[in-house]
């Protein structure tokens, strides 16, 4: 679906004949290789990366609330591209200079959460919130001092989240990343199930739990760093899609880390196409569509659930 | 065979435990008393491995408990935790199932015939193989105790340790638990477990240490311990001993003002 809709109507027989031969030549072809693929794949990476992360995250700490947004990725690279913007740095330097800021951040957050050779979860969300404050202070103060309104509209869009104006080098930049982290990710997810009988209990069934921890964070920052990178931020999917993927398989988190990425690449590329087209020739930002359809329906869905276990 | 040689740990600025030392034989039934805060947890979770001592040797069946890694001690020594409610939504046989971590690599997901066998059999043992697909919220504590259990046994470790176990059971279900706990030490099972009814002690436990002051008072089989003056040392308070006709000991606390 991300591949037919677009600015340009493209009947859907050119499309498939430009997919089938990569290097015909013609509109049809540069619409479908340069715009729509990059961008379909781009939002494909970003749903798998934040659904991945928040899987993790809500299973790490045992709190189906967390979000990948928990460990202050998105506030860091927030305030380092708001940062960058207002000291004029090139456009194409924002999702380099977010990634690092946004891993750099969670390193910051895991450090003050650490507790002997592991890591605190109350401590963890309590660094999380007041780092991922400090820098959206940061984030006001740079968007009161900004000179022009190109500068606030730059910063806002990338608040806003989206997936505009990507392509494959962008991808390449994230897709390294992101496949350490989802590898990381399907090597603690046994562990993580093990953690689900809390961590007493999983130490004495055999899993090193100060390891699973950092191997967690280390994959959930990546992800989050690597999707923030690429569409700024886009807030919910993270939070929401783990708990779908629950109501689909079950609980076992292995499942879950995979129903998560399946789920989010559908959610995020369906979200970017009607983004791309609702109020076409402009765009919506997707994060402002994901939370005005998503939390709706999630809160109707939570609240049946509730209905049937009362 | 496990066998403690002089453990001392602190935690913080506190010294828990002191120069404490023991063997614990194989296929046995020992029960670890002592007042609360004495270090009866700390020293279950050390030797399971939990924890690590400051000073001191722990070895099973002479081999150094910390040169082990942990998916081998988990094979070695199983650890019954006295709370920590799990994750809401797992069902009785996914809490079991997680005993069996230790015979997987990370990569290996599926659940093997040997798996199933171990968590079928540990289910059957505690008498809890009809509610394997329960939640385990919905469970009651007795319940939950014994599924703890299961978990334990599915490990198919040879040493079982166990944190108060029947603390907060009615004394049916506890006393339940007890005997199966004696079963399997008759079984080939080392079980040792922390208990606070002094009584319970005496008459499930082939050998009784005795914790007090951070030191271990007694180590020896329930008649001696229980005879003796280590009870008293180690409450701060009289106690009054009894032995039925058919050969139990029963110990009481001593009344400062008897009605």
């Amino acid at each position: 679906m991300g591949l037919l809709v677009g600015g340009t109507w493209v009947p859907p027989g050119a499309l498939l004949y430009a997919l089938l031969h990569p290097h015909a030549h013609g509109v049809v072809a540069i619409i479908l290789w340069q715009l729509r693929l990059p961008r379909v794949a781009v939002a494909a990476l970003v749903g798998a990366a934040l659904a991945i992360a928040g899987a993790l995250l809500q299973g790490l700490l045992r709190n189906p609330l967390v979000d990948p947004y928990l460990t202050g990725t998105s506030a860091g690279a927030a305030a380092a591209i708001a940062l960058a913007v207002a000291l004029g740095l090139a456009a194409p330097l924002y999702p380099a200079i977010g990634f690092v800021a946004g891993l750099a951040t969670a390193f910051l957050v895991a450090a003050l959460a650490r507790r002997g050779s592991g890591l605190d979860a109350n401590r963890l969300i309590l660094a999380g919130i007041s780092i991922s404050a400090l820098f959206s202070a940061l984030v006001a103060l740079v968007l009161a001092r900004t000179h022009t309104a190109d500068e606030a509209e730059a910063i806002l869009a990338w608040l806003a989240g989206s997936m505009a104006g990507r392509g494959w080098h962008d991808l390449a930049m994230a897709l390294p990343y992101t496949i350490v982290g989802t590898a990381l990710a399907f090597a603690a997810a046994p562990a993580m199930n093990a953690l689900r009988i809390g961590e007493l209990r999983a130490h004495a069934v055999g899993v090193n739990v100060a390891r699973t921890q950092w191997v967690v964070l280390a994959a959930a920052s990546l992800l989050t760093a690597s999707a923030v990178a690429l569409a700024g931020i886009i807030g919910f999917l993270g939070l929401i899609v783990p708990h779908l993927a629950r109501r689909v398989v079950g609980a076992d988190v292995r499942t879950v880390v995979v129903a998560s990425a399946l789920l989010g690449v559908a959610l995020c590329t369906l979200a970017d196409a009607v983004s791309r087209t609702i109020v076409a020739p402009s765009e919506l930002p997707i994060g402002v569509l994901l939370a005005f359809v998503g939390v709706p329906t999630f809160l109707v869905l939570y609240l049946r659930s509730k209905e049937r276990r009362t | 065979m496990i066998r403690a040689r002089n453990l001392t740990l602190d935690i913080g600025s506190r010294r828990l435990l002191e120069d404490v030392s023991f063997q614990i034989e194989r296929a046995s039934f020992t029960a670890v008393l002592g007042p609360n805060g004495v270090g009866k947890t700390t020293l279950l979770r050390t030797i399971a491995g939990l924890r690590v001592a400051d000073h001191g040797t722990l070895l099973v069946d002479e081999a150094p408990l910390r040169e082990l890694d942990a998916r081998l001690r988990a094979r070695r020594i199983a650890f019954v935790a006295a709370d920590e409610e799990p994750s809401d939504g797992l069902s009785v046989r996914e809490v079991v199932a997680t005993a069996r971590y230790a015979f997987h690599r990370w990569w290996e997901w599926y659940e093997t015939q040997e798996d199933c066998t171990a968590i079928d059999d540990a289910l059957a043992i505690v008498a809890m193989n009809g509610y394997a697909d329960r939640r385990f919220a919905t469970l009651s504590s007795g319940e939950r105790q014994r599924v703890w259990l299961a978990l334990a046994l599915a490990q198919e470790a040879p040493i079982l340790l166990l944190d108060e176990p029947t603390s907060h059971l009615d004394v049916r279900v506890a006393h339940q638990i007890l005997d199966l706990l004696r079963s399997l030490a008759r079984a080939g099972k080392t079980i040792v477990c922390a208990l606070h009814d002094l009584n319970d002690a005496a008459a499930y436990a082939d050998r009784l240490l005795l914790l007090g002051c951070g030191r271990l008072l007694a180590d020896d089989t329930p008649e001696h311990v229980l005879a003796g003056s280590w009870l008293e040392a180690a409450y701060g308070i009289g106690m009054e001993t009894v032995r039925t006709p058919s050969g139990q000991t029963f110990v009481f606390p001593r009344l400062r003002a008897p009605r």
